[in-house]
């Protein structure tokens, strides 16, 4: 079969433009582009054919339209070519018609085009000035975005540092070199005679000393006046708030960026679910330009495809797990044993190297440099032996890797505790290191943060020779993952423990500092407020913090947190649920169609032809359909945003593939409601516009679904693509095809919404059985926002309404059905007269083949005969419905009235909706349509041949087409017996 | 790059910025990687051909193991020889470069591994696909026990319609959760 989009087939490709071209400009333009990418120029050609209306509001929408394809034009997988025609188009549409809007408008547009160009120049000049970005890129384009990624992390570190400085610049060291004391001046700020020699040498300013010891660099160059300069600025406060500042500022950067991370994971890097197809799919890094990393990277893959089978394979047989779990445990008991180990050594070489200090007045290059020495030696040594222990773990390797991440940045945070704690014993002798401490802390955060390279210098996996490769991927999983990041954040925090403990427990130095002299640091705090501010602002100060106010506040925020925790665990329960409940309709729906399949085909015998009643397969079809759109319609909102038209494509095609015999029904279905659609289309010629009202039952079949449904200006065209894109008609879009016309009939007199919604419903509702059901459960449910609008709603549809679970449905559809037949008995009888069709079946029968043939066999030219017995059968207030019906009747036979009435007031109204932006997901699904539409080829030819034998009365029907019709038709024939049966 | 770039002119260097997820940079950088490629007497003529060989001795691509399915799915050439004009070089670059939507990169990555261009990969696709990361090498290569399994996991964990093929909407499914994919 040819690939329809590269072959551009004459053939194929003037098909969707007969009916497309009906539909007007705007979805001319929209869609043909997504059904088939790369056809002729000429349908683009007639872009603007309809646009000429001089309705300044409609002009402006389809301006408004335009622009919306050239914003979103990059977003489609077209070729170039076709994406500049189509740009051109749009934008000479816009130019053209813009001038005839009013003025005002024409400077709005103009003016956002100013905009936009110079947003897209600013862009440009942006990325220049990205740090890195070409070298990154560079490096990326030879290693891959494994690597990449890593620098782009540390780049993200370095901006986050540049920010930290400018706070700290701009508030504290500027302001104190320019309005503070001078140099020299005070002793803080003067170089002592006997230093002053030695104070440049290189030893004593790379040991931080000499002319650094005496710069805004350090804690106690900082004087303790409250205000410096003749502009009063307060320094020691400034200097307490830039301090918390910076501590907010790391901790608000690194949570939004792992709520970034985990808004765009969404939540599904724990399910684990899609291993294999990751490890195929995604396996290639496409920016890997070297040729040593492809083959590492190739090496690698194969290594974790081998892995993954092997994986597989082990989880049937199961190792003994006594023995694993023994494994473990020991291992983490040697784990402990190091860590212990190893804090220990740290405090006893830091508290041994005091006393030495304070024993010996000369130390040896040893002893100086003991404690440095051990704890490098600690960083070297410890990270191997835990690996060497997480061989006994067996872990997978992934799981593995983040216990041992974990493990070393344990080990890490171990040793500068002790340090600092041990450090903080020889404080309470000498104090004016505390805050020393403080102000070093905060570099000492992020730069002696465990740096990712060292965790993978020591960490080796098992696969030798391709351990970059291995280890990038790793990076990567670890980046999107925040793993990583959380890491960081829960060692941001520790780190902030101490510094915190320091401001509250000690007292700072009497002697140097900004905050020389007082009781605690934090007084600075309570001091400005006391002597600064008004009155009622300290006092309101200290009732805010008095204990009265501070512990409901805190027991609010615990109970904030619960309450949100509890809501996180319901939705997570919920989306649990949903997900199960997914699985298992899924499931029991391939079942009833298989059933339904194999029950039609062991009934084939008897042979009545009834064209009216091969229409029963759609609603069937349809009914099998809707619970699954509505599922993947909640599925797709709740978890993802990437694929809203996924599930439902998927699901649709799910329930053609089971049965294979079952898909030459649908086929039919599908070619009857093509045909019907075709019916509307061959008007077309006559009264073109009417047609447009088809987008808008299309969204009202679908309200509650994601906008890029919505987006579809046409249900036809629509129901096109997704014939392409699957190989078997969708019966649901036939569905909203079908009843479109009767929407459409019915709008002059009805709520549109209502019309349809009675017709459908009514339909459906006297229809057998589970399909049934489903049926209502989605008409209604999926319309229950439009009708809770909707003004005159009979009173027993909306009994169905709100019974959303299905178990409710079978007793409504009964109790529905026989009310029907007694309120209107003699109607369905002087109907059934004219039945050519159905000899000795009842009246219920008989309404319901009449019903079908309403629906959609109209197009049959024996159906023609009909057109003069309008069906009476609705409820008494209902009479709209006998017209549509009948309208519905006399359509194909080109009835010239009516229809172009409606088209007027439908035209309207719908407008807006049309203009609904197509997003993205949605013109990728529809343009990818193309893609798949070649296997569906037979039976669009199919439906060439019922168009074509309707545009020409003439029964030119394929064959293929026609024995299914028959046997469908049989088919139908026994069902409409069982049905009187099981309903009367 | 003052020379290249006067013969790209102002319109059609916009018009490629609208058109595509490129900077303005990026496309004269294009543009003069592409007329690298060219032949001295075909300077200047955006709508010559590059063969696929020529395209894949680009050194972004001559590792990649698909460079020949990029190059067919990016081509607009009526012959199907995968070979690229200037546009279709963009598009590749474009549909490649950070910014292009997750809809676009899964889309085209779905047409590069459909190997018979059908629009599903079936058994085959997914066989070839393996083969290709793995390499046709007698040590790297995938048992056929090997390879049976993994389809039969990949088919079980993504076809969701169970009809034995992968199609674009299970793919761009698998896809969008990957971690790979979300950044």
């Amino acid at each position: 079969m040819a690939f329809l989009k590269l072959a551009g087939t004459a053939a194929l490709a003037k098909l969707p433009l007969i009916i497309l071209s009906t539909y007007g400009a705007k979805n001319h333009i929209f869609l043909c582009p997504c059904v088939l990418s790369c056809s002729s120029s000429d349908d683009e050609d007639k872009v603007d054919e309809k646009v000429d209306s001089n309705d300044p509001e409609e002009m402006f929408q389809n301006i408004q339209y335009q622009k919306e394809i050239i914003a979103n034009i990059r977003t489609r997988p077209w070729p170039m070519r076709r994406k500049l025609k189509v740009l051109k188009q749009a934008r000479e549409i816009v130019l053209k018609y813009e001038g005839r809007l009013t003025r005002t408008r024409g400077y709005q547009t103009a003016g956002a085009d100013l905009l936009k160009k110079l947003s897209r120049l600013l862009y440009n000049i942006v990325v220049l000035f990205i740090p890195w970005e070409v070298r990154i890129k560079k490096i990326e384009s030879h290693f891959g975005s494994g690597v990449a990624s890593y620098f782009i992390f540390l780049r993200w570190l370095f901006g986050i540092n540049i920010v930290l400085t400018v706070m700290t610049g701009a508030f504290i060291v500027l302001p104190e070199l320019l309005a503070g004391a001078p140099f020299g001046t005070t002793r803080s700020k003067t170089i002592p005679k006997e230093h002053l020699a030695s104070a440049q040498d290189l030893d004593t300013i790379w040991s931080l000393g000499g002319y650094l010891q005496y710069s805004v660099l350090f804690y106690g160059y900082y004087g303790r006046v409250r205000k410096i300069g003749s502009a009063g600025y307060r320094l020691p406060l400034a200097y307490f708030l830039v301090g918390m500042a910076v501590f907010a500022y790391s901790f608000i950067i690194l949570l939004r960026k792992m709520a970034k991370n985990s808004r765009l994971s969404l939540a599904s890097a724990s399910d684990e679910s899609f291993t294999f197809c990751w490890r195929v799919f995604c396996a290639w890094d496409y920016l890997i330009g070297n040729p040593e990393a492809a083959e590492s990277k190739g090496a690698a893959i194969v290594n974790n495809i081998r892995e993954a089978i092997v994986e597989e394979q082990e989880k049937k047989k199961d190792t003994s797990l006594a023995v694993l779990i023994s494994l473990r445990i020991l291992a983490n008991i040697l784990v402990l044993l190091s860590l212990a180990g190893s804090i220990y050594i740290i405090y006893f070489v830091v508290d041994r190297s005091q006393k030495l200090e304070q024993e010996k007045p000369e130390l040896t290059l040893w002893e100086k440099n003991e404690v440095s020495v051990v704890v490098s030696l600690i960083t070297m040594i410890a990270p191997s032996a835990f690996e060497l222990v997480a061989q006994l773990e067996m872990y997978h390797p992934r799981t593995s890797l983040r216990f041992q991440l974990a493990r070393v940045l344990v080990l890490y945070l171990g040793n500068l505790y002790s340090l600092i704690i041990a450090l903080l014993d020889k404080v309470n002798s000498m104090s004016s290191a505390v805050s020393m401490l403080t102000s070093h802390n905060l570099e000492f955060r992020i730069t002696d943060y465990p740096n990712p390279t060292t965790v993978y210098h020591n960490i080796s996996p098992e696969y030798g020779e391709f351990k970059i490769a291995e280890n990038l991927i790793v990076w990567l999983v670890l980046t999107s993952n925040n793993f990583y990041l959380a890491m960081l954040l829960f060692m941001l925090f520790l780190c902030m423990l101490p510094t915190i403990f320091a401001i509250v427990r000690y007292r700072p130095s009497q002697h140097c500092g900004p905050f020389s002299g007082q009781e605690k640091i934090y007084d600075i705090i309570s001091e400005t407020v006391s002597n600064d501010f008004p009155v009622w602002f300290s006092k309101m100060m200290t009732y805010i913090t008095s204990p009265v106010v501070v512990l409901p506040a805190l027991l609010l925020l615990f109970m904030l947190i619960y309450y949100l925790q509890s809501i996180a665990r319901s939705l997570k329960f919920t989306n649990n649920q949903l997900r199960m409940q997914l699985q298992t309709e899924r499931t029991e729906d391939k079942k009833k169609v298989f059933q339904m399949a194999a029950g039609m085909f062991s009934n084939v015998e008897p042979v009545t032809l009834n064209p009216s009643i091969a229409r029963l397969q759609v609603p069937e079809a349809a009914a099998d359909k809707q619970p699954d759109q509505q599922e993947s319609d909640i599925r797709s909102q709740e978890t993802s945003i990437y694929t809203p038209s996924l599930q439902r494509n998927s699901i649709i095609t799910s329930h053609q593939s089971p049965v294979h015999r079952g898909n030459t029904i649908r086929t039919i279905t599908q070619s009857a409601s093509r045909a019907d659609l075709n019916g509307g289309s061959v008007a077309g010629s006559v009264r073109r516009p009417a047609v447009t009202v088809l987008p808008k039952h299309c969204l009202e079949n679908n309200p509650n679904r994601p906008s890029p449904f919505l987006g579809g200006p046409s249900g036809a065209c629509r129901s096109k693509s997704y014939h392409h894109m699957t190989c078997n008609p969708p019966p649901h879009c036939s569905d909203s095809i079908h009843s479109d016309p009767l929407y459409r009939k019915t709008i002059r007199s009805v709520h549109p919404v209502e019309g349809a919604r009675l017709i459908t419903s009514q339909n459906y509702g006297v229809r057998r059985g589970h399909t049934t059901r489903y049926l209502i459960v989605n008409e209604h449910e999926s319309r229950k926002k439009l009708l809770r609008s909707a003004t005159r709603i009979p009173r027993h549809y909306f009994m169905e309404e709100p019974a959303e679970i299905l178990e409710l449905y079978p007793l409504n559809v009964r109790r529905y059905t026989p009310c029907t037949t007694y309120h209107q008995p003699h109607h369905y009888r002087s109907y059934s007269s004219q039945q050519h069709l159905s000899e000795e079946e009842g009246d219920e029968d008989q309404r319901k083949g009449r019903r079908k043939m309403s629906l959609g066999k109209a197009h049959r030219p024996r159906s023609l005969s009909d057109l003069h017995q309008p069906p009476h059968f609705y409820i008494g207030d209902r009479v709209e419905n006998r017209i549509t019906i009948d309208k519905e009747k006399r359509r194909p036979c080109l009835s010239p009235t009516g229809p172009r009435h409606t088209e007027s007031h439908v035209k309207s109204k719908t407008k807006p909706k049309l203009e609904t932006p197509q997003t993205e997901s949605d013109s990728a699904s529809l343009a990818s349509s193309s893609d798949q539409q070649n296997s569906s080829a037979d039976q669009y030819i199919q439906v060439i041949n019922n168009k074509e034998r309707y545009l020409k009365s003439e029964a030119r029907q394929g064959k293929t087409s026609k024995k299914k019709f028959k046997t469908s038709f049989e088919l139908k024939n026994t069902e409409s017996n069982d049905l009187l049966c099981s309903n009367v | 790059m003052g020379t290249t770039a006067s013969q790209l002119s102002k319109e059609s260097l916009s018009e490629y910025q609208e058109l595509t997820f490129l900077t303005k940079q990026e496309i004269l950088l294009a543009y003069k990687r592409f007329t690298e490629l060219l032949d001295k007497s075909e300077k200047g003529d955006l709508n010559v051909r590059i063969p696929m060989n020529k395209i894949n001795s680009l050194p972004e691509l001559k590792s990649n193991p698909f460079k020949d399915r990029i190059c067919r799915v990016f081509s607009t050439s009526e012959h199907k020889d995968g070979s690229l004009t200037f546009e279709d070089f963009l598009d590749l670059l474009s549909a490649f470069s950070d910014s292009a939507t997750l809809e676009i990169k899964s889309h085209y990555a779905f047409r590069i591994f459909d190997f018979d261009d059908d629009g599903t990969l079936d058994r085959s696709d997914l066989e070839k696909l393996v083969n290709c990361l793995t390499g046709e090498t007698e040590e790297t290569k995938l048992s056929p026990d090997e390879m049976r399994q993994l389809i039969s996991n990949i088919l079980e964990e993504s076809d969701i319609d169970k009809d034995g093929t992968v199609n674009l909407s299970e793919f761009q499914h698998v896809i969008s959760r990957s971690p790979d994919f979300v950044r």
